[in-house]
Formats: structure tokens, C-alpha cells, sequence
């Protein structure tokens, strides 16, 4: 962990990248005025984070899946395997809602590539789910009880030999290449050579380098149209992802009903998991926030939610390493952003601890007036608008609960609008009031 | 009757070890079979009042529940078939449950504690699985006799197919015959009242209580 000299040293790295990316510096706008509405809206969102005194209004920014596609008619199917549909259903959803920062199209991945891996770890429409839906985790037991020495050992080679065969069937012979260490001197470097020369290898092989291409030809394609959405004004809402070590141990690797019983069975072996982890999601996130020159680095919570642990148990196996990972990401200038799943009002003072670096908590089922009264003026807070109501609400609800929700979170000037979810759907009717009613309510 | 308190202790405070190890001490030393299994059971309900008061979490429910299965394994030789029902007094259960997770949502790690619980609690359930067509969840409950249904989904785009259970069961005259639980993470009131539901939880021993409490 940084100590205090340090740690003011990363908030100064924090707004220094921040202020860098909010100048669009690097970016081929489409004119004056879009590069202009590019630093308003970007400036916004990192005024928000630094509590700006002098901040105009409330930014909006929402977490986007399906739903930019979906409200353009596009199915999920169409959405995956398409990408000119889906990144032509992108840019018309930024030109209608105008968000202030970009949701991520990449998000949506390429289907035909997933076909060609075999892939297992999701279903997704076209591929085990209906076609008008979204992509769906297929949760198990990936990584067995046994198998923690080999994680902590050597993750890249677990994840290489261990876990990417058992999630995508096209490369499953990956498992029975040797460990890689033996191209260290030429007389031992026969093994790993020959495997690679198996027949079954070379299949998996050639699948990979397909399902690459696939991969390649598809954000060249995607890509065009996000380079329209920023060349139009709208910065991208986050640069890298990341994941907190336990939901990497509990939704990918050992599922989660097998992790909560490791707690119990093999505590010190998921201790040392995840402190092994740390250094991987640290490096996961700041690769990806430097490639593409935007600090905010994505981190989706889940089974640290309320109900999932008791709060010794979230002290102990959950917290530590997020802290961690996030100090670690601001140590090198990036600003973590939380998507806190579920809800938090058990434990939001555990949040106030990341108060003296730039932090984002993107809030879900989290009462916020609780959310506010811990962490207002300490952290930055988004979310909290509830989904049911964009679904299932009327607009008239709509614009009541985002001027509710404003007067409730935003008083500290640290606050960032946004509906407490990763929008599979919405209702256009409801969308376009939230954002009315955020830009008229959330003027200071 | 044997002092069974270590085994209840074991159990309740998640000694997984010494549950199985006293499980078999005790069927060793001759106590009846059903009076360890009705420790078991008094244990789970501790189990469930402590979550209520939210001194244990879901791993403590998870791992309760694997005790019950390792324990219930080693028992069931020894109990005679009509013992194992609720509370060991014979196979009287208080009602019938269907769950299912709706059509287009593949998410059940939710459902699948809850059913758990509710097996545990006495109820007859009958769970589907996953991406149940809305027919098939009808049909089903008709067939089972259930008194209630469990509808599960974690996605936004369940609350559709939440409601269609709903319209169908009303279309076919059955909706004051049979309860409408909704269950998962985006689950509030103004999803309930689009779905016409009687509840919603989005936490599984008060699904469970709700359940009990209409049925009792």
C-alpha cells in the first residue's frame, strides 16, 4: 500500500491523466465545436472525480450493453454478429441520448469468433440463448479445489494450460502442451515443440489464429464507428478494465458456491490466491487505461455485496485485495471505477477508506442518501437509478425520481448520474426523460 | 435421549470436520438415526434465524446445506423412507413450491439456494431449471398440485416473461388458486406491480418465511 507522501503523489498522477484525457488531445474530431463538446462533457466527468468547486452541472453517464442496439431494433444476435449494425445503432444512441461519456461497443464481443473458440464460459443469442436476448455467464466450477497451488504457482500457465481449455473446446489440447519452460536451452526445448506439433494442437491452434482474425477484421470494422462516436464529442467512459481478486476466484475460476465453502475448507489458500492476483488485475487495468490514453479503469463488484458475506468475512477475503488492486491502479495514475453490484449500505464505510485517492463508486441497489451521507465529499458516487423504472415506469416517474435522486446524491458536487446497471434494454419514452431531467435537475 | 448438543454446536457454527465425525460417533454409539437427522434439522433452522438476523450470509447457507447432504448420506441407510420428511414427523410437508428461472434467463445460483432452503424448511418443491417456457411453468405447476410459484431471473429482460406467467395463470382461472414469488437482483416493488406478483425477495430466507407464512 502507498504510504501518505505517496499517496498524494498518485492523486497528482490521477489528475494529471485525467486532465490528459480530458483535453482530447490525439483525437481527430469532426470540427471545432465537437472537440469542444469532447472537453465539456470529458471535463464534467473529471470534475466529478476531483470535486471540482466550480463543476456546472451533474454529468450523466450510463453503462451501456444491449441498449443502445435494442432500441434501435437491432437484436442481440444482430448485435454480436453484426458489426455494422451494432456500431451503427451506437453512434444514432450517443446522437439521440447524448451522454456525457461513450458506452463501450466492444463490450458486445463477435460471435462468429466465440463459434470458432467453441466457447463455453457464456451463452449468448445465437448460441444457446434466443435471439433477440443478451449474453448470458455460464457459472461453474472451472477451476478445481485441488488446483490452487497451480494458480498461485504460475496463473499464466494455469490460466493458459488449466483454464482456457476447459472454457473454450476448440482449444482444449492447450491442456496437454508441458509448461513452457523448457525453451530456456535448446536440448530441452523438444517437448514443448513437439506438442505444438500434435495434430490436435494444430487444430486448436489454427482455431485461434482464426478466431484472431475473426477478432482483428471485426474491431477494424466496430472501431470505425467509435472513432465517429468520440470524432463526435463523446469521450469513452472507461480506458481498462479490471476485477477485484475475489470475483476473479468466484465467478470465473471456482463458481461461487465453491469459493464460499473454500472459505470455510481452505481459507489461507484463497488469502494467498488472491494477494497473488493483485499484481495481475493491477497491470490488467493500467495496460488497458494507458493503450487507450483514459485513466478510468472498470472494475465490476459482485459477491461482496450485502448478503453474500458478513462484513468480518468482507474485511478479511474481499476488501484487501480490491484495495490492492486499486491503489495499484492509482499509483500509476489510473482512477479505479467501482460498478458496485448489488447493494452496498452494509459496508459503505469501508469505501470511505479509498478517500484519499480519486475513486469512483458506481452504485446499483445502494440506498444514496446513506451512499452520501458516508462517502459524500470523499469518493465519487454514480448510479442509483433504479431500471425497473426506465422498463417499467412512465416518464412523468422518470423525471420525479432523477430529480429525487439529485437532491439526494449530489450535494457534494462529487456526483455523477447514471441508472444503477449494465443496460441490456430500455424504453425510449423513459430514456429521453432521465436524460432531460438529469441535464435539467443536475445544473448547480 | 442422547445429548446431541456437540453435533448441534458443530453444525451451527460450520465445523464441517466435527459434524460428520460426531454424525458417525453417534450413529455408532446407537443413537436412532432420526434423532440425529432432527439435529440436523434443528441446526438448519438456527442456521436460517441467524442469517435472518444477519449474523450469517450466504456461506454460511451453502455451507450448511453441504453438511445436511453429507449428513443426510450417511443417515439414510439407517432412517426408513417416511422419516426423512419435515421435521422427521413423518412425510407431512407444507405445500408445494414450483421454481423455475423464466424463460431466456440461464442464471440459478439464487434459485438453487432457494430450493435448497425450502426443502430444508419442509416444502415440497419441484424445481425446472432454467429458461422455462412460460407454458411449461404453468402446465408443470398444474401438474404438481403447487401452491405457490417461484419465478427466478436475474436479468432486466426476465421481467417479461415474469409477467406472462402471471397473464397465463389468469387467463386459465388460476391466478386466486396459486401464489407468485419473483426472485433475483434487479427485483423492487415497481417490477413486482408490472409482473402482478404477490412478492418479491432478493434475499432467500425471507423468500423462504414468505413462502412459510402464506402456507402455514
Amino acid at each position: 500500500m502507498v504510504d501518505q507522501e505517496n499517496k498524494s503523489a498518485a492523486r497528482e498522477r490521477q489528475d494529471a491523466f485525467l486532465a490528459q484525457w480530458a483535453s482530447g488531445e490525439g483525437i481527430d474530431f469532426a470540427g471545432n465545436e465537437e472537440k469542444a463538446a469532447y472537453q465539456k462533457r470529458a471535463g464534467l466527468i473529471a470534475s466529478a472525480i476531483t470535486f471540482d468547486p466550480d463543476i456546472e452541472r451533474v454529468p450523466i453517464n450510463l453503462l451501456t450493453t444491449f441498449a443502445p442496439t435494442m432500441l434501435a431494433g437491432v437484436s442481440g444476435r444482430e448485435a454480436m454478429y453484426n458489426p455494422d449494425a451494432a456500431g451503427k445503432a451506437y453512434l444514432d444512441y450517443h446522437n439521440i441520448y447524448q451522454p456525457d461519456a461513450a458506452g463501450l461497443a466492444p463490450l458486445l464481443m463477435y460471435g462468429p469468433a466465440l463459434e470458432t473458440l467453441q466457447y463455453k464460459l457464456y451463452k449468448w443469442p445465437g448460441n444457446g440463448v434466443a435471439d433477440h436476448l443478451s449474453f448470458q455467464f455460464m457459472e461453474k466450477e472451472y477451476m478445481k479445489a485441488d488446483e490452487y497451488d497451480w494458480l498461485i504457482n504460475d496463473p499464466t500457465d494455469f490460466w493458459l494450460r488449466g483454464f482456457v481449455p476447459k472454457t473454450a473446446d476448440a482449444l482444449a489440447p492447450l491442456a496437454s502442451i508441458p509448461p513452457i519452460y523448457g525453451a530456456m536451452e535448446l536440448p530441452m526445448f523438444g517437448p514443448w515443440l513437439v506438442s505444438m506439433g500434435t495434430p490436435p494442437v494444430q487444430e486448436a491452434l489454427k482455431a485461434l489464429m482464426e478466431a484472431g482474425k475473426q477478432c482483428f477484421d471485426w474491431i477494424n470494422t466496430l472501431g470505425g464507428y467509435l472513432a465517429k462516436i468520440m470524432a463526435a464529442g463523446f469521450p469513452c467512459c472507461a480506458g481498462g478494465f479490471s476485477k477485484a481478486p475475489f470475483d476473479v476466484l468466484s465467478d470465473s475460476l471456482r463458481g461461487t458456491t465453491h469459493l464460499m465453502m473454500d472459505l470455510y475448507r481452505q481459507p489461507e489458500k484463497v488469502l494467498e490466491a488472491m494477494e497473488r492476483l493483485v499484481p495481475l488485475m493491477i497491470s490488467l487495468g493500467v495496460g488497458g487505461a494507458v493503450a487507450n490514453g483514459n485513466p478510468i479503469v472498470f472494475i465490476p463488484l459482485h459477491k461482496g455485496a450485502d448478503g453474500f458475506m458478513s462484513n468480518e468475512q468482507f474485511e478479511k477475503f474481499y476488501w484487501p485485495s480490491l484495495k490492492a488492486v486499486m491503489y495499484g491502479l492509482a499509483d500509476a495514475g489510473c482512477v479505479p471505477f467501482c460498478f458496485v453490484e448489488g447493494a452496498y449500505n452494509q459496508r459503505l464505510e469501508y469505501l470511505a477508506e479509498t478517500a484519499d485517492i480519486r475513486s469512483v463508486y458506481f452504485f446499483d441497489r445502494t440506498d444514496m442518501g446513506k451512499a452520501r451521507e458516508v462517502l459524500g465529499g470523499k469518493v465519487c458516487l454514480q448510479g442509483g437509478f433504479p431500471i425497473s423504472l426506465i422498463l417499467t415506469g412512465t416518464a412523468d416517474e422518470v423525471r420525479e425520481e432523477t430529480r429525487r435522486l439529485i437532491d439526494a446524491a449530489a450535494g457534494d458536487k462529487g456526483y455523477i448520474l447514471s441508472i444503477g446497471c449494465a443496460m441490456d434494454e430500455a424504453k425510449h419514452e423513459t430514456l429521453k426523460a432521465f436524460m432531460e431531467a438529469g441535464r435539467e435537475y443536475g445544473v448547480y | 435421549m442422547t445429548d446431541l448438543k456437540d453435533l448441534f454446536t458443530a453444525i451451527v457454527d460450520m465445523q464441517e470436520a466435527d459434524a460428520l465425525a460426531l454424525t458417525k460417533q453417534h450413529l455408532g454409539n446407537s443413537t436412532p438415526a432420526i434423532d440425529i437427522f432432527n439435529c440436523y434439522q434443528e441446526a438448519l433452522e438456527e442456521i436460517g434465524k441467524r442469517f435472518e438476523k444477519q449474523l450469517y450470509f450466504i456461506p454460511e447457507l451453502i455451507m450448511s446445506g453441504e453438511m445436511m447432504k453429507a449428513g443426510a448420506e450417511i443417515l439414510k441407510p439407517h432412517l426408513a423412507e417416511q422419516e426423512t420428511g419435515s421435521g422427521g414427523n413423518g412425510n407431512q410437508k407444507l405445500g408445494k413450491v414450483l421454481i423455475a428461472t423464466v424463460a431466456g434467463d440461464i442464471h440459478d445460483i439464487g434459485k438453487n439456494i432457494v430450493t435448497m432452503l425450502m426443502q430444508l424448511n419442509g416444502l415440497e418443491v419441484r424445481d425446472l431449471g432454467v429458461d422455462v417456457p412460460t407454458d411449461e411453468i404453468v402446465e408443470e405447476a398444474v401438474a404438481f398440485g403447487a401452491d405457490v410459484i417461484g419465478l427466478s431471473g436475474l436479468l432486466t429482460l426476465a421481467f417479461d416473461p415474469m409477467k406472462a406467467v402471471v397473464e397465463t395463470l389468469k387467463e386459465k382461472g388460476l391466478r386466486d388458486k396459486i401464489k407468485v414469488i419473483i426472485g433475483g437482483g434487479q427485483m423492487d416493488q415497481q417490477v413486482c406491480s408490472y409482473v402482478g406478483a404477490d412478492a418479491f425477495v432478493t434475499d432467500a430466507v425471507l423468500g423462504v418465511n414468505r413462502v412459510k407464512g402464506w402456507l402455514s
